[in-house]
């Protein structure tokens, strides 16, 4: 918990919230361009479209979102030197479990304020329909796990390599595999980390090809997806801890 | 007691030994001054101590338990540390860099005031340490060894970068460590003036192997004195020195002879004089400390 609390001293300044304000703001403009562009056929499925858009907006930004978040977080450290000062002070393995708990806590207040704020907009606008709230708690909670998943990735990256460049350029790609990998089949989806957050989206889409009508619909995430994205985060964690536990100072 | 007792510690990166065989015995009290040349694995063997890099063979005991899994931690909350470079977090302010580390030790506040007081930056504690001058960074970082008062004190080269003031001022305060708060003082340099000015205890390492270790005193006595002979005949005063039995050898067109009484240096002039050698020069000599130190390390181009 000490260090844990330490995590939070030491990002003071640091423009953390800045950078949430920015990951809000881009995706209220992005949702903003969607919903000017959806049909009043398809504005009449509501929460529906929201949460669908919602899921994809994620899949581009929360990407980056999170490798700037954990990139700030460790390059602190490197900048100055401390790791072999905190590495007299605590197991290397603690360190790294304050900052992954760190990236959990800074998530989770995120997603909680985007999924709030979008449920302010839908009300706002006097969406159609009972706000389901039930499922934005669960969508809330599906894009903490896969922010989760991929910020022990980008922590593992952002820990081993001084240059934050590596770290960033992956978060990069991320976003663009991410929403490219939703053009391609589930199967093909389910390879790539980035690609979890449409794969679990709780709306799914049906374009009629004859009556060029879009139908959205309510699913539930598969078991077998969500096993897999347990999979992915403890090798993400995995591999992050050895390679930092096993790094000289 | 011995702080530190390594034994056969060795280092190996790749193919190289950096560190061999090493085996360090730094008295309790004593400020330890380690010397060698640039390179010559110093920083190395501090990081060994303090559990930041695995040996490849050897054993660590500080304030006498073994330096493992098990005890390490345990072990470091009585040891400060600096190791290289000063470690800070440059957009916080020194005294909130330095309330991290009376957090994870889990000292009283009022510490930290005063270790700022020690290193003198309380007119600075307010200002991000990004801001700071190298000198100011250095002290910042001692102050943090010196949080919770530890039995042990490991600086690596602690007067890299500052100017001459700095550095007078950095010696005073090491020098003062041991009477003022009973540490142990390890200092590691490349400079053997800033040794010979701190330690009293030393230890000499090249190319990863310890070549001398014992008191300051007991270097200081290799800087025996001795004659330096020059005459019209070198070679001829040679062979007449040999039969006289005066042992003798040759540097720079002298004639290197032990130290003699001013009536056998007398009698050994006229001597060679009777055999028409004429004496030119006759000096009395010391090996300065920097030309023993250059003797052990073989290393002339880091000083």
């Amino acid at each position: 918990m000490k260090l844990l609390r330490l995590e939070f001293y030491k990002c003071r300044r640091r423009g953390i919230l800045l950078i949430c304000a920015a990951v809000l703001g881009v995706e209220l403009a992005w949702m903003s361009v969607y919903s000017a562009r959806q049909s009043p056929e398809e504005m009449r499925q509501g929460w529906m479209i929201l949460l669908y858009n919602l899921a994809l907006v994620d899949a581009i930004i929360l990407p980056l979102a999170v490798a700037t978040l954990a990139s700030r977080s460790c390059e602190l450290e490197h900048k100055g030197n401390t790791w072999k000062l905190l590495e007299t002070l605590a197991g290397p393995g603690k360190l790294y479990a304050a900052k992954l708990g760190w990236g959990a806590l800074v998530l989770a207040g995120l997603l909680a304020l985007r999924s709030a704020l979008f449920l302010g907009v839908g009300l706002r606008q006097g969406v159609e329909g009972p706000a389901p709230l039930g499922r934005f708690g669960l969508f809330t909670l599906l894009s903490w796990l896969v922010s989760l998943m991929v910020y022990a990735l980008q922590q593992g990256l952002s820990m081993r390599f001084a240059n934050q460049a590596v770290a960033l350029v992956c978060g990069i790609s991320g976003s663009f595999l991410g929403l490219l990998s939703l053009l391609f089949p589930p199967a093909i989806t389910r390879c790539v980390p980035w690609g979890y957050y449409g794969l679990l989206a709780l709306a799914g889409m049906d374009w009629n090809e004859t009556t060029r009508i879009t139908r959205f619909f309510w699913r539930w995430p598969a078991p077998a997806d969500l096993a897999l994205l347990a999979l992915w985060g403890a090798a993400f964690l995995l591999a992050g801890w050895a390679m930092f536990v096993h790094k000289e100072v | 007691m011995n702080c530190i007792e390594t034994r056969d510690l060795c280092k190996r990166y790749g193919n190289a030994l950096r560190v061999s065989h090493l085996n360090l015995r730094v008295p309790e009290g004593s400020v330890y001054g380690f010397l060698g040349p640039n390179g010559a694995g110093k920083s190395t063997t501090l990081k060994m101590i303090l559990g930041l890099v695995r040996p490849t063979a050897g054993q660590i005991r500080v304030l006498g338990k073994p330096m493992d899994g098990a005890h390490r931690l345990g072990v470091l909350r009585q040891v400060g540390s600096l190791i290289e470079s000063p470690s800070y977090y440059g957009h916080l302010t020194g005294e909130e860099n330095l309330r991290i580390v009376q957090t994870l030790r889990g000292l009283p506040q009022r510490q930290v005031g005063e270790v700022l007081g020690i290193v003198r930056l309380e007119g600075q504690k307010d200002k991000p340490v990004a801001h700071y001058s190298l000198g100011m960074k250095q002290r910042l970082g001692l102050a943090q060894a010196l949080l919770g008062y530890p039995r042990l004190l490991i600086l690596d080269e602690p007067t890299n970068g500052l100017d001459p003031a700095g550095i007078q001022e950095m010696r005073q305060l090491i020098c003062s460590l041991p009477g003022r708060f009973g540490m142990t003082v390890v200092v590691s340099s490349h400079l053997l003036s800033e040794i010979d000015q701190m330690a009293d205890q030393v230890a000499i390492i090249r190319e990863g192997e310890m070549v001398f270790q014992d008191s300051l005193e007991a270097l200081h006595s290799r800087s025996r004195h001795h004659l330096a002979l020059r005459t019209s005949d070198n070679p001829a005063a040679r062979t007449l020195l040999k039969e006289r039995a005066v042992p003798c050898g040759e540097e720079e067109g002298y004639l290197i002879l032990p130290l003699l009484t001013d009536q056998d240096a007398g009698r050994l002039t006229r001597f060679l004089a009777r055999n028409r050698v004429g004496v030119i020069r006759l000096e009395e000599r010391q090996k300065s400390l920097e030309e023993i130190f250059l003797e052990l390390t073989g290393k002339e181009e880091s000083l």
